[in-house]
This record gives structure tokens, sequence and C-alpha cells, in this order.
């Protein structure tokens, strides 16, 4: 008998582990994925919380390559909403000027993309170009008919035109319903004002009388509002009036414009343009 | 029982690091290191066999529990809690054993406690994967999993091993 308990004492522990063994191998044998997953399930109830924790660590880790995705994904939108704003721009722009039918003067509009106030030269940079049938020394007012500028650079995509705030800018103005005309030009000070110089002391100018275009100017065509009078000087010889005329147009709110070209202009250069083929032709 | 905290520690460490860390390393199907078997490496040399074979089953049912596999850690723990004494007298002899205390580098020498902990990883591995194929269909491919998770096994079983007896005080 003690033999025997000496015996079990010795091996006990085998017959344990084989038993056990026995057991977690036939658990295994007859378990199946739904018992795992139950399994899993159960144990999630428990271990979860820490596994959300984990997950959450994670996710912040991996925040900076989705932000990063992210951005990728804006700018691209963003690039096709620029696309689709430019095509109604260029939609809008057009209808403006659709069905006006043929005159002396072909009207054209832009969008005004770049402009300056505070230098002496001012440019202004518009969105259409050669492409869009702008041309050098086309007028450029503003969209109430004030004048603005004249082109004087085109790209296929883009023109540039000066701005009447620019001190290399000089055309003809006079006051209107009277004949007296001067210069127009800018002295680099206000952008709200400009100078109509050499005015003929007979003018008389009023402060609030309009000052448009002359007709003879090479860019514009006549009576173009330019501005109001705003107050008069004679000079010291008092033989000329200068006039400090306010600007109608609104250069620092100026968004879109109209554009003016002179057809006749182009037919009348276009005119001496095959005489002279022709002078040459008959030298030959 | 002396020292329960120390080793109440390691358990609760070495079934979370394999839960939340190792069992997340997706690098490669053949990398899967189970690492919480530290806990039977670790439990001294003279602790009685039916001491080892509850720690191997409590260890093994926590593990299936944890990862919702049905029994198959189990099943590989338990052969390692209760061979760990002949494997153990095979690695560094039976004087060692019959010694007792803490298994460490210091007290086996570097050598042969890396062997140590290699021959116990090698055997719970060979269990787990074979069972886990449970078909000789793939067996190369079996093997080069246990083969390269047991080394990667076996090395962070190192690490934890060094630093959990880097913990306790000299005299054991």
């Amino acid at each position: 008998m003690r033999k025997l308990i000496a015996f079990i004492r010795s091996v006990y522990v085998a017959v344990l582990f084989v038993i056990l063994e026995v057991l977690a191998v036939s658990y295994y044998a007859h378990s199946s994925s739904y018992t795992q997953a139950r399994l899993l399930a159960r144990s999630n109830q428990v271990i979860g919380g820490v596994h959300g924790f984990f997950a959450g660590v994670r996710r912040y880790l991996f925040l900076g390559r989705e932000n990063r995705d992210l951005a990728q994904r804006v700018a691209l939108l963003e690039e096709q909403l620029a696309q689709y704003r430019e095509a109604e721009t260029a939609e809008r722009l057009d209808s403006y000027v659709r069905n006006l039918g043929e005159s002396r003067y072909r009207f054209t509009t832009a969008v005004v993309v770049g402009n300056t106030l505070n230098r002496a030269q001012n440019l202004l940079t518009l969105n259409r170009g050669l492409l869009n049938g702008v041309e050098e020394e086309m007028a450029v007012l503003a969209p109430d008919g004030a004048l603005v500028g004249y082109v004087v650079a085109c790209t296929d995509r883009y023109s540039v035109a000066m701005s009447v705030l620019n001190t290399s800018f000089r055309t003809s103005g006079r006051i209107a319903d009277s004949e007296y005309s001067g210069s127009i030009y800018w002295d680099g000070t206000d952008p709200n004002t400009v100078i109509l110089g050499e005015l003929s002391k007979y003018a008389e100018p009023q402060p609030g009388q309009e000052v448009v275009t002359a007709g003879f100017s090479r860019y514009f065509p006549a009576d173009v509002l330019i501005g109001w009078v705003e107050s008069a000087q004679l000079n010291e010889t008092k033989t000329a009036y200068t006039v400090r005329v306010r600007l109608a147009a609104e250069m620092s709110r100026l968004n879109e414009v109209i554009l003016v070209a002179d057809r006749d202009r182009y037919e009348i250069r276009k005119l001496q343009e095959s005489e002279q083929v022709e002078q040459h032709t008959r030298v030959n | 029982m002396p020292r329960i905290f120390p080793y109440l520690g390691l358990f609760v460490s070495a079934v979370l690091l394999q839960i939340f860390l190792f069992d997340n390393l997706s690098i490669s199907v053949y990398l899967n290191p189970l690492v919480y078997i530290v806990f039977i490496a670790m439990i001294p040399l003279d602790a009685r066999p039916v001491t080892l074979l509850g720690a191997g089953l409590l260890l093994g049912v926590t593990m299936d529990f944890a990862m919702g596999a049905a029994g198959i850690n189990t099943i590989a723990t338990l052969p390692i809690a209760f061979f760990r004494t002949y494997l153990a007298g095979m690695a560094c002899g039976r004087e060692n054993v019959r010694e007792g205390g803490i298994p460490s580098p210091e007290r086996l020498g570097h050598r042969k406690f890396v062997e140590y902990l290699l021959l116990l990883t090698i055997l719970h591995h060979t269990v787990f994967f074979l069972l886990e194929a449970l078909s000789w269909g793939h067996i190369f491919h079996t093997v080069l999993r246990i083969a390269v998770s047991t080394v990667v096994s076996t090395a962070f079983i190192w690490i934890i091993a060094r630093i959990f007896t880097a913990k306790l005080p000299g005299r054991i």
C-alpha cells in the first residue's frame, strides 16, 4: 500500500500533465471558428478597453500621414474648383458682350488679376490676352464706362494695361460740353485724382463739371468719362489752368473691366500698310 | 511562497506584452514571436513539478482566453512546464537544477542560459505551430515559421529575463 502511494506520488504530476493535455487537445479539437470567435468576444470585454487605447495611440501616430493625404486631396479638389471657377468667369465675361452686333468699337471684358496703386508706375494685369482678342492699345474702362487705362502688352492668355495712375500715362481730356481741352496725367500723389493740365484760361472750370476724353486720342473713344473737376488753379503766367480731377473709376476696387478696340483704327492702319506695299511694288 | 509579487508582475507584463505588442507585429507570416513563456522560464529551478504545471496551465488558459485561441496555447505551454526540469538539466546540468534559484545568466552561465531558453522556446513553438498548421502538407513552411519565430522569441525572452533578474536582489 505504501508502495502504491509512493508510486502515485512519484507520477501524479505526469498523470496530471497527461490529463490536462488531453483535456486541452480535446477542447481544441472540438473547437470551431465559432467557439474561438465567442472566446475572443468574451475576452474582448476584458481587454477591449486596452485594445481601444492602443488603437487610439496608433491612430494618433498615423495622424501625420493621414493629414498629408488629406492635404493632397484638398489641393486636388482646390485645383478642380479653380478650374470650374475659371470656366465660370470666362462664361460670364463672354456673356456681357454677346449679341452686341458690329460697331466701330469692339468690346471685350476681362478680370483684373493684378493691380497696384502704391507706385509711380502702376500697371493692371488682366486675365485675357491675344487668344481672347485683346490687343495692344485697347482702351480699358471700368464697368460703368469710366477711364482706367490702356493695354500696353499682351501674351496669349494675359495682358498688362497701363493704369491712369501711372506717371507715364498721357491722354487728352476736355471739360464736357465745351471745346476746351488739355492733357490728362497723374502727378503720382493721390490715387483718387488726376491732373488736367494746360487747360485754356478761357475754359473757366467749375468744381463738379465732368471731364471726358477728347476725340483725338490714340487709345480712347471720344466722351469717355474721366472724372469731375475738384479744383482749378491758374498757373503762374495766368495762361492756363491746372485742374485736379477726381477720378470716376474707383481704382482700388477694380475687379472687372471693359476693353475697347477701335476697328477703324486697325482698318486705317491696314490701309496705310497696303499703300506702302503698293508703293513698294511700284518702286520695284 | 516568497517573491510572489515579482512573479505576479512578470506574469501580467508577459501576458500584456504578448497581447498588445507581439501579437500586433504583423511584419511577416513567418514572424510570430510568443514571448509569454518567459514566465515559465523564470520560475525557480527548484520549484515543485506540480507548481510548474499549475503555472503552465494558468498561463496557457490566460493566453487562450486573451487570444481567443481554443486551447492551443495551453497545449503548447503544458509540455514546457512539465518538461522544463529535464530541459534545464539537459542545458545546464543536474547539479545546477538541484541547487535551485531563479535561472539567470549569472547562475547558469551566459551560454547555458541561452541554450536553456532556446530549448524551451523550440519545444513550445514546435508544438504551437504544428498544431496551428495541423497538416504535414506545408511542413517546410511550418518549419521555417518555427525557426524564425524561435530565434526572435528567444532574443526577446532573453531581454525580458535580463530585466527580470536584474530587478531581483542578488541573494537569490
